[in-house]
Parts: C-alpha cells; structure tokens; sequence
C-alpha cells in the first residue's frame, strides 16, 4: 500500500509500458510502449487483431511477455500473477472485456456475491445502486442479458469495488446511444477522484473524441501514433483536394516532405493537414474539415505518404 | 487461496444444489432398484468428485470466465488450490447427500411395511453400515483418482472435445481391471495374492478394519489429489488464456 500512496504523491504513471514484445505463431506484439498518466482517459484504437487485446492482457499480467518491462500502480506487472503485493494491485484496478466474463448461469444478484467475495473494498450499496439506475433486474440471469446489458453489468462490477483505474476492453460495444453516453459520463466522473485513471480500447471512435485525453493506436502489434485527442481533433484537419490542388500543396512545402499523408478518392484527394488554421490561412479556397479519430486512423493507416 | 475457494463455491452454488437434490433421489431410487442401501453414498462421493471437476471446469470456459478471475486479486496458485478446494468439498457433499438419502431410506423402511424383502434388506444393520463404510472409501479412492487425473489436464488445456473423454477414460482405467479380474477369475491364479486378498477382506469385515479402510482412503484420496494440485499448479502456471 505504501507504493500506491507514494505514486498518489509522485504523480507517477498509473500504466508505464516500455518495449512490450510478445511472439505467438501468427502474430506479434512488437516494442510497445504505453503510458496512462492521472487524471488521462486514454483511448486505445486499432484494427480487429491489431494488438490492442494482446496489450491490455500483458498490462494485467495474464500472459508473459518475452521482452519489455511494465509497471501498473507502480508494480511490475509479472508481480500481479503472484502473493499479497500482486492481490493488493488487483484490488485497485477494474476491469471490462469485450464480453460479460460471467459464467451464464449466475444470477445479477450472484454476481455481487462473487465479487464480494473476491475484493475486499467491494461496496454491495454502490453495486446495487448501479444495478438499479441500468435497469439490471437483480434476478435475470447473465446468459438472458443482452450484449448491452451485460456489459453494464461489467461496468457496474468495475465501479463498485474502489478501483484506482480502469481498463476496459471494448465496454461500450454493443450499447446504444443513450446507454453509452450514461457510461461516458461515470467514466468522466470516475477520473475525476484524484489518483484515477482510463485506459479504454473501442471501435467507437465518437466515443474517444467526447472523453480521451489522448490516443493511442497499433497496427501489426506496433504503436503507430500517440497523441492528444485535442491536437487531433482541434489542430489537424482535412483537406478536400484537386489532384492540381494537391501537387500546389506539396509544392508549397506547408506539410514536411515525407510527411504528406494523403487518400486518393474517385472525386479527388484527401489530404492530412496538421495545423487546419494555417493551412486554411494560405490554401484559402480549398476546403478544410474538422479532422476526425477515424478520419486520422485512416490515413495513417491505409493512406499513402509522400 | 481462500478467495478463490469462496469465488468458486459461490460460482458453483446452483449446480451444487442441484446436484445434491438429484443425488438423494438417485440415492432413494438406486437403493429401491438395488435393494440394496450399501452402495448409495459410495456412488454419489465417486459421482460428486468427478461432476465437481468437470463443472468447475466447464465454467471456466464459459464467457471467458477463467481468464475475467485473474484480474480479481487472486493468483493461478490460488484458483488451483481453491478448484481443489471445492472439489473435495463436493466429494463430501456426495458422501453427506448419499447418507441422508440411505438413512432416510432406512428410517421409512423401518417404518412402513415395503413390498417384498426391501424392509429388511434396506434396514442399517451392522453388516450393511460397514459395507457402506467401505464401499464409501473405496469410491473416494477411485473419484479422487479420476479427479486428479481430470484436473490437470483440464487446467493446462481446457475443455475441448479431446479432454471431454478424460473423465469416461479415466472411469474406464479403474473398473475395467476390476471387471476383467472378476469375470475371468484371475486372482486365482495367483494364490499367495488371493489369499492375501482373502486376508485383507475378512480385516475390512470387522468393525476396526472398515474403519481403518475409511481413514487409509481419506489419506490415499489427500495424497493423489496433492500430487496433482502440484502438477495442476506447474501447468495452469504455463497456460496462454
């Protein structure tokens, strides 16, 4: 415990990851590095198989890794498989995977029980609160939940036992709107306490850009881009060029050479502006738009760069 | 260790219940069929040790359960030692659900007139108590045997089509030699083992011989289990989830 409080103070990394590597016959996670700082929500992006999954089990200590060091709460995380110190940091963390981790057959009421059982700071009032306000019947069994349901089910697990940080894995798939914005905000008030932190993975995209901090993404097991939400979404933007209107651009050198992301279309080509602002500034007549998560995955990802 | 014990046993729950219901009326109806009461709490303690372990086992796989535990502040050593935990908890429940259901069976024989010779032959005489006693210890060795097989391989590999024959091979292992030894009558054939076999049966016939059985089986049982606890441990360490 004297660890934790000492990284309260210090203002450590919740999650510090520096060179993960881990080989499996078809895929590899190559040299990642991760960190989630206090107070951060950190969206973790990537395509189906990209990593992302494969990431947040090593950070949990569930799989060895071959290479790379990773603290989480300020403990190796090869320490969290074994003894009390392992148990202590477990205690703090909650967790959500892409599906409800239940087995079928328990009840929601069964749920709190096992979860009593397993953290010692589990708190039955917030749990049965939470249940309540997502409109969980305490009766229904986990196999008769919806996708949507379930996964507040999860959440609600994750919330209730004082966790210092959260790491979920897809927790808003398969939930409405409504239900996601419910969600958003408990994620937003959660790191809020000072001393918590969210590392989140999703596909949801418009999710990211209402709460994350910060973006992280991996493709092929290595991190392709980390930056600020803002940086992407305020800053960047994307011009919506003429093939002539493209070549003026990379003529007039705004954009470091080898750093022009672009996407060729059948009406012309998109091109990856990092400061919106001033390019508008000097290519006043072609159009720029607000750059978007996805927007920038894509051209990072399947873009060309000249 | 506790933890995983508890988290488990709150998991299994239902299906312990279940299973302990079904256990007495299977109990209650073997008995009727059998007309015989000695075989009952034997059967269940061997039925409960193996449904135990592949239960656990079976939830593990369910929704990525197995995988969802580890992030709780458990160890793999603690959800190995807890999995053991529980099953000789339900191998005791088996014994328990057994007995009630062969005293209840007795009670009402004794009671109410049953058809044919079942109110004696289901009646707790001395000899039918000591053939119980000792049936009970020889299932205990045989489920714990079969349990200790299953559960390592369970832990290492999971439940998979191949691992689901296990516990039906494992059964198999241990009845199949006794079946064939008693149709062809090979122990005869072997006179000093036969008549030490003869010896050692006519000592479990006495009241401090089924006795003694029951205590070298619950040691036996602690002993096999222990071992593969240790292997389980080794292997669900390994084990990519």
């Amino acid at each position: 415990m004297s660890a934790m409080a000492s990284d309260i103070t210090s203002g450590a990394p919740l999650i510090e990851a520096h060179g993960l590597t881990k080989h499996y016959q078809d895929f590899s996670l190559q040299g990642v590095d991760l960190t989630v700082d206090e107070g951060e929500i950190v969206g973790f992006v990537g395509q189906n198989g990209a990593g992302k999954s494969t990431t947040i089990k090593a950070l949990l200590g569930l799989t060895t890794l071959d290479g790379g060091t990773a603290r989480i709460l300020g403990t190796d995380v090869n320490d969290l498989a074994h003894g009390s110190t392992g148990a202590c940091i477990k205690e703090q963390i909650g967790v959500v995977f892409d599906t409800v981790s239940i087995p079928g057959h328990l009840r929601v009421a069964d749920v709190g029980r096992v979860h009593a059982r397993a953290f010692s700071q589990w708190s039955q009032h917030l749990f049965d609160q939470l249940v309540r306000e997502f409109g969980l019947g305490t009766n229904k069994q986990v196999k008769d939940l919806s996708r949507g349901m379930g996964m507040k089910l999860s959440l609600a697990c994750a919330l209730s036992h004082d966790a210092r940080l959260l790491v979920l894995d897809e927790a808003t798939a398969g939930l409405d709107p409504m239900a996601r914005d419910e969600i958003l905000d408990r994620l937003r008030a959660f790191v809020e306490t000072p001393g918590h932190a969210v590392l989140m993975s999703s596909h949801i995209t418009s999710d990211l850009e209402k709460i994350a901090d910060r973006v992280l993404c991996i493709e092929g097991g290595r991190i392709v881009f980390d930056l600020a939400k803002d940086e992407i979404t305020d800053e960047m933007g994307i011009a919506r060029c003429r093939v002539a209107e493209f070549e003026a651009v990379a003529a007039s050198g705004i954009i470091p050479e080898r750093e022009l992301r672009y996407r060729k279309h059948d009406y012309g080509i998109d091109l990856l502006v990092p400061d919106r602002f001033a390019f508008a500034r000097q290519f006043p007549n072609i159009p720029v738009d607000h750059m978007t998560i996805d927007d920038y995955m894509t051209l990072t990802l399947k873009g060309g760069v000249r | 260790m506790k933890r995983a014990y508890l988290i488990e046993m709150t998991v299994i729950r239902d299906y312990a219940r279940q299973l302990f219901g079904l256990g007495i009326f299977v109990g209650l109806c073997t008995s009727l069929g059998m007309q015989s009461i000695v075989a009952i709490p034997g059967v269940l303690t061997c039925m409960y040790l193996i449904m135990g372990t592949i239960a656990g086992s079976a939830y593990d796989e369910q929704n990525n359960w197995g995988l969802y535990r580890l992030t709780m502040p458990v160890s793999r050593r603690d959800v190995v030692l807890g999995r053991y935990g529980v099953i000789a908890t339900l191998g005791l429940l088996g014994m328990l659900a057994g007995f009630i259901a062969t005293i209840a069976l007795s009670l009402i024989a004794g009671v109410v007139p049953l058809p044919g010779d079942l109110s004696s032959s289901l009646g707790l005489t001395q000899d039918n108590v000591q053939a119980m006693v000792f049936s009970c210890a020889v299932c205990t060795i045989i489920g714990s045997a079969v349990a200790s097989i299953e559960t390592p391989i369970y832990f290492r590999l999971g439940q998979t089509k191949a691992t689901q024959w296990i516990p039906m091979i494992s059964v198999f292992l241990f009845i199949g030699p006794m079946v064939i030894l008693g149709a062809t009558g090979g122990l005869d054939n072997f006179a000093g083992i036969a008549d030490a076999v003869r010896g050692l049966f006519a000592f479990i016939e006495t009241p401090i011989g089924v006795v003694t059985s029951m205590a070298v089986a619950i040691v036996v049982a602690c002993i096999i289990l222990g071992i593969s606890a240790a292997v389980s441990l080794k292997l669900y360490e390994q084990r990519e989830l």
